[in-house]
């Protein structure tokens, strides 16, 4: 009975943990621009990332490495290096906008503004990732982040014509405003927000805070392969709201509160409260998530102790890292910098440096040295290389479609 | 420690932890010592950013080296890698266990580096192989890989063999070496890659010279396929 309440509790935090300010934003946006003439796209990611999730999840287990190093041990100490810094930069912008999501998350409920609000919740990041326990901060954060199922029961409740919105679900339903550069941007964006690389380093590095070994592996499957495809679906959720709501109105999304207001139409003030704390409950897990990858791929390339599972003191550089990170973080947002416009940067650049961190999980995930019986059967292989050239061709395209639509703008 | 590993592959780059399941280092490079015999046996694992940052290619790790020296001028022994003996080494899996707690572990050699018979791993690797034709190696081939054996006395390891072949991208994926399929397309790629790789025995016709830097192999060198 306790193993089938720990399999629940796995895949309802997976639910709840899957959405972060990347995937509200975008998929908002995107609902509001595109209808549902992308949605095909979050399908893509989100099979993506359960293909990825999974064989870093059974590294860990199996051998208890986590994602940075099997970075370093095969790409070399300089190309990995590269890496790093390129993921580092990524899941610190992550970061950023995820400390600005839940300072925008409380604006909504205080009317403070949230550059204000700033500084306390980085302390509060900082306090929780210093004192609180590894799994108290995914089961708790994670069971909040399901109030976003707000979003499926407003989408039912607002009672579109289900025919008539599936309909629009194929490409060629792009509306004619828009060019195809910037449906190739959004795209690229809605991949990138999907594929974060962050939560590769966090789902395999929690492996190991958590000490799965080879029995653990069908729980982690259960959780990445109906958690996941849940917590995606509330994705779609957000998108389609926006579809309902927003697109018909013409009105683009560029606050939270944007994201909101489907719900509020839908459900008035209660569900909106819902959903605000969904806001909450999901970007402050997503900060806490991405704080800590900063911690782990560092540590993880150089060496030195990191995790929760040890006392502070024992992981003293970990922690170092972790409040020069919130610090920093919390210094980009008090310039004022807009943080939508943050996570809209990082979901584009999340896509650019995904190929450096799955290609190696594939490799590993094929060597017997590391997982003995474990290794990647056919299937897993196949769905591996498809998904590497499908994530080049994101990356490779990520930039030259920056330029050309200016973020999206054109 | 038991059985043979190729030390770019199987040691290098990966994580140690003591005997408390205490992360402790990477290995960032290997020391080798040269025998009175001329064997080439693994002595210590190099550690810090005296040991990581030469591995960053000549010209950089150059650079980045001797940034690192005089930004550290002022201290003894920041130019020097730390060390931890072949001996506290228990077993080398997927991490590589020693058998002591990491407390105050690591620290430079008393005597410094300089000894002649000590080389770097990371020095080795890359150096070009300068092979007569009849050897059969490719012309520009490099060396890519140390091949250590346990020595049957006990528990010392020796360097049995080079991995040689063209300097080309993919060495450290592991497909060169072992023949189970991976993703096909990335693992046959890599082997093609990889083709003209050879596994050079030490012993007569291998003269190794890391300070001209290269390798020279004659016709009276054992030379055998790198795959099975």
């Amino acid at each position: 009975m306790k193993r089938y309440l720990n399999v629940l509790l796995g895949v309802l935090t997976a639910i709840g943990g899957f959405v972060d300010i990347g995937d509200l934003v975008t998929n908002a946006q995107v609902g509001a621009r595109f209808g549902l003439s992308l949605v095909w796209v979050v399908v893509l990611g989100v099979v993506g990332i359960c293909v990825f999730a999974e064989m870093s999840g059974r590294i860990a287990a199996v051998s208890g490495r986590a994602t940075f190093d099997l970075v370093r041990e095969r790409l070399g100490p300089r190309m990995g290096f590269l890496n790093l810094v390129g993921s580092m930069l990524v899941t610190l912008l992550t970061f950023i906008a995820e400390i600005g999501g839940v300072a925008l998350a409380l604006q909504l409920v205080s009317s403070v503004n949230h550059v204000l609000l700033v500084p306390f919740v980085a302390a509060a990041v900082w306090i929780v990732l210093w004192r609180a326990k590894f799994s108290a901060i995914e089961n708790v954060l994670g069971l909040l982040g399901l109030t976003l199922i707000g979003f499926a029961v407003a989408l039912w409740q607002l009672g579109p014509d289900w025919g008539e919105l599936a309909s629009t679900l194929s490409p060629a339903e792009k509306p004619a405003a828009e060019s195809w550069a910037t449906y190739a941007f959004f795209g690229v964006a809605l991949f990138g927000a999907a594929m974060t690389p962050y939560e590769v380093f966090f789902f395999s590095s929690g492996g190991v805070e958590e000490r799965w070994t080879r029995k653990d592996i069908g729980v982690m499957r259960a959780n990445v392969f109906i958690g996941f495809p849940l917590g995606g679906l509330l994705s779609v959720a957000i998108a389609g709201c926006a579809t309902v709501v927003l697109m018909p109105q013409g009105i683009a999304v560029e606050t939270l509160g944007q994201v909101g207001l489907p719900v509020a139409v839908a459900l008035g003030k209660v569900g909106l409260a819902v959903v605000v704390l969904g806001f909450f409950a999901a970007t402050f897990g997503a900060a806490c998530e991405t704080g800590l990858s900063t911690g782990y791929s560092l540590a993880q390339y150089f060496g030195f102790q990191w995790g929760k599972y040890v006392r502070p003191r024992d992981a003293a550089g970990f922690h170092v890292i972790l409040l020069v990170m919130t610090v920093l973080a919390a210094g980009v947002l008090l310039t004022g910098v807009d943080p939508i416009m943050v996570t809209e940067i990082s979901v584009v650049f999340s896509a650019v440096a995904l190929p450096l961190t799955y290609f190696p999980i594939l490799v590993v995930a094929n060597d017997p040295d590391y997982l003995g019986e474990h290794c990647n059967g056919r299937f897993a292989n196949l769905l591996g290389v498809g998904y590497l050239m499908v994530i080049t061709v994101a990356a490779v395209a990520a930039i030259p479609l920056i330029v050309i639509t200016s973020m999206g703008q054109g | 420690m038991t059985g043979s590993y190729d030390a770019a592959l199987h040691l290098l780059d990966r994580q140690v932890v003591d005997s408390d399941g205490r992360l402790v280092c990477k290995v960032d490079d290997v020391e080798l010592t040269v025998g009175a015999d001329g064997s080439l046996v693994p002595t210590a694992l190099l550690v810090g950013l005296p040991a990581l940052l030469p591995r960053f290619g000549r010209h950089l790790g150059d650079v980045l080296t001797r940034t690192h020296a005089q930004t550290f001028e002022a201290q003894a022994g920041r130019a020097v890698p730390d060390v931890i003996e072949i001996d506290l080494v228990e077993e080398i899996t997927s991490e590589v266990h020693l058998s002591v707690p990491r407390k105050g572990l690591l620290q430079p050699r008393a005597e410094g580096e300089a000894a002649p018979e000590r080389i770097r791993l990371g020095d080795l690797l890359g150096l070009p192989v300068a092979a007569d034709t009849g050897t059969g190696l490719h012309r520009r081939s490099r060396v890519l890989d140390v091949r250590v054996v346990p020595v049957p006395d006990g528990r010392r390891t020796v360097v049995d063999a080079l991995v040689v072949g063209p300097g080309r991208p993919g060495a450290l994926l592991g497909y060169d070496r072992r023949s189970e399929p991976g993703p096909w397309l990335v693992a046959d790629l890599v082997r093609w890659l990889h083709r003209h790789a050879r596994v050079v025995a030490l012993g007569p016709g291998v003269e190794i010279d890391v300070p001209r830097g290269e390798v020279r192999i004659s016709e009276r060198a054992s030379v055998a396929p790198l795959l099975g």
